[in-house]
């Protein structure tokens, strides 16, 4: 299923014993994907803490536990820890496509190639959440979170740019939590007044 | 189907209700912003960077846009975007109230002269700048009196003063604030004057109208059952249907359709604030915009058409199955800012949302950001929607609802001293 590294394993068995958790399991998962690929999720939970369809498995001195979803599109994956001048932490090499479905990767294509590089600009990302049905699930974060423009972004940038690449399209859903934003690029004021007239 | 030209700054609350009905009745939208869009590139027609200051310029811009890509409609969001808004609807010879007559409802001192030329109700009022002294200004007005920034809209800045001290600290605090680099920018030449207006007493209320042909359709009436009677005010609570006796809405909307005639304006969505005395219904101000904020989510036409697919079938020419306003009552609160500071956090959503006829609760600023109360301030903490059966229980509802919020605000950094302590208004007997 997954592979832990000798470095990666022993990380983990150094962070239970640090944390006096050595009963706790290693829960991964894969909770979005954006311009660098799969986002992946790694906590400890308690043992009991584990669903029925859940894949389980013994990495040699602790349990990892992968959620049926997730399971998949880590097929194949190593978990790594690296250290270097960047930083540290864990990484995953995973040799499995982003997204199978045709029209979610030709979505993914538009939110990398270009909405993502121009919305940078503001600080803000777009992240592709699925593909069902025909609907484009998306969460902007970042400067996008909450702006006072974020329906302008939405309706004249993001939906017309998908959908002229992906006719197949009927919808596009925002799903952000919009409230939750803590550096929206544009902010509102009483009386819409501009800042720069 | 031609374009609408949608102006609204990148400071609006007002996009998103617009585009949402432009989407509905399927028309594409060119957006016009003072600043370049995010993703101007990835839809090159589907926004122009306008500059509302720089009128000629951007109309140049609208008018070659157009040519290209045919226009049938300019609506602007915003006060800052209405006379662009009417000159580029001049210029494409499209339906929208004039120049000259949005122009004089935008500048507070020219629609009051028009007025008491016209003989409408006015108050005694005087333009006065700002590095002046307004003690013989005052003493013309009468006191009390409301001291009004020519620049800014909304209540921001706006004080009433009994005496001669108190407009001494209330034109001091005003000069302060005009004298800010962002305000002073923002307002040219109207942030470097203010208007002192006597003071009219009485209960408040908003009217939402549509002009077409000279014709005032009044589109809801709110209640503002808060008193606003300084010395700062704050608009918190809207509700309507209004309780006033039948003839005073009748007045109040006779009132405001004169005030459209004197003014000029004959197309296109008002927002006019009444006072109502004694003496009949007195303006306090009409904009050519609707209203503002997220408060027209209170709003619902016939077959649930919002207020904005509203004014967009009027700028287009398209057929209004229905001007009436949906039974039952519906209210918005703008929640204030009790203090300044920054907040922290914001408690109590869920515990609000269970209060009968809450429909919804924003908090729109966020976590993090330092929040400032008026005469200063120029931001709502969030807003709070309601539906019910009567207007009273709307209220109540609302009300309730913002006693179950809870809002952490930390002392603001003291390095930036700009928290002057704002008196908290009384809250007085309702009169509804």
């Amino acid at each position: 299923m997954v592979t832990i590294s000798e470095v990666a394993s022993r990380k983990v068995l150094a962070m239970l014993k640090a944390e006096n958790r050595t009963d706790a399991a290693l829960r991964m998962a894969i909770e979005g994907r954006g311009p660098g690929g799969f986002q992946y999720n790694l906590r400890f939970v308690k043992p009991e803490e584990q669903a029925a369809d859940d894949v389980v498995m013994d990495a040699g001195g602790f349990r990892v536990i992968i959620d049926a979803a997730s399971a998949p599109n880590l097929q194949g994956a190593t978990l790594d820890y690296v250290e270097g001048p960047e930083g540290s932490g864990f990484r995953f090499d995973n040799p499995n496509p982003v997204w199978t479905d045709p029209k979610a990767a030709a979505v993914q294509k538009v939110l990398d190639d270009e909405i993502n590089p121009a919305v940078a600009q503001h600080g803000g990302f777009v992240t592709l959440l699925d593909v069902k049905d025909d609907v484009v699930y998306i969460a902007l974060g970042g400067g996008c979170q909450g702006c006072g423009m974020v329906d302008v972004t939405l309706k004249q940038g993001i939906e017309v740019r998908i959908r002229e690449a992906v006719p197949e399209i009927t919808r596009i859903v925002d799903r952000t939590d919009h409230a939750g934003g803590t550096n929206p690029y544009y902010q509102p004021s009483k009386g819409g007044h501009s800042p720069l007239v | 189907m031609h374009r609408l030209l949608l102006i609204v700054t990148t400071a609006s609350y007002r996009a998103g209700a617009f585009l949402e009905a432009a989407g509905r009745l399927g028309v594409p939208v060119v957006v016009g912003s003072e600043r370049p869009l995010a993703l101007a590139a990835a839809n090159p027609q589907g926004s122009l960077t306008l500059d509302p200051a720089a009128v000629d310029p951007a109309v140049r811009e609208v008018v070659g846009f157009a040519a290209r890509h045919p226009i049938g409609a300019v609506v602007a969001a915003d006060d800052d975007g209405v006379i662009l808004a009417a000159t580029a609807a001049a210029a494409l010879g499209l339906r929208h109230a004039t120049v000259n007559a949005v122009a004089a409802a935008r500048d507070k001192h020219r629609m009051r002269e028009i007025l008491a030329a016209s003989g409408i109700p006015s108050p005694r009022f005087a333009r006065l700048p700002i590095a002046g002294d307004p003690r013989e200004a005052a003493r013309r007005v009468g006191f009390p009196c409301v001291l009004k920034p020519l620049a800014l809209s909304a209540s921001r800045g706006v004080m009433r003063a009994d005496d001669e001290p108190q407009l001494m600290a209330a034109f001091e605090r005003l000069a302060r604030l005009l004298s800010r680099p962002e305000v002073a920018a923002q307002g040219g030449a109207a942030a470097r004057h203010v208007l002192l207006e006597s003071y009219i007493p009485g209960v408040e209320v908003a009217l939402e109208g549509l002009l077409s042909g000279g014709r005032l359709r009044v589109l809801a009436l709110f209640d503002k059952p808060d008193p606003l009677e300084g010395p700062v005010f704050e608009e918190t609570i809207y509700v309507t249907p209004s309780r006033l006796p039948i003839p005073a809405q009748q007045a109040i909307a006779t009132a405001t359709a004169e005030v459209a005639g004197a003014l000029g304006l004959d197309e296109g969505p008002i927002h006019a604030e009444l006072r109502m005395n004694e003496q009949g219904p007195w303006m306090i101000e009409i904009a050519p915009r609707s209203i503002g904020g997220l408060c027209s989510r209170t709003l619902r036409f016939g077959a649930g058409v919002s207020l904005e697919e509203l004014i967009l079938r009027h700028a287009l020419g398209l057929e209004i199955e229905s001007y009436e306003r949906e039974r039952g009552a519906a209210g918005v609160m703008m929640i204030p800012i009790p203090r300044a500071g920054v907040l922290r956090a914001a408690s109590g959503q869920a515990q609000a949302r269970e209060v009968a006829g809450i429909e919804e609760i924003r908090i729109t600023v966020p976590i993090g950001q330092e929040v400032v109360p008026l005469p200063e301030g120029a931001r709502y903490l969030g807003f709070i929607f309601a539906r019910g059966q009567t207007p009273q229980s709307v209220e109540d509802a609302l009300r309730a609802a913002h006693h179950r919020l809870a809002f952490d605000i930390a002392p603001p950094p003291a390095a930036r001293g700009g928290g002057e302590a704002t008196p908290e208004p009384q809250r007085r007997a309702q009169r509804w």
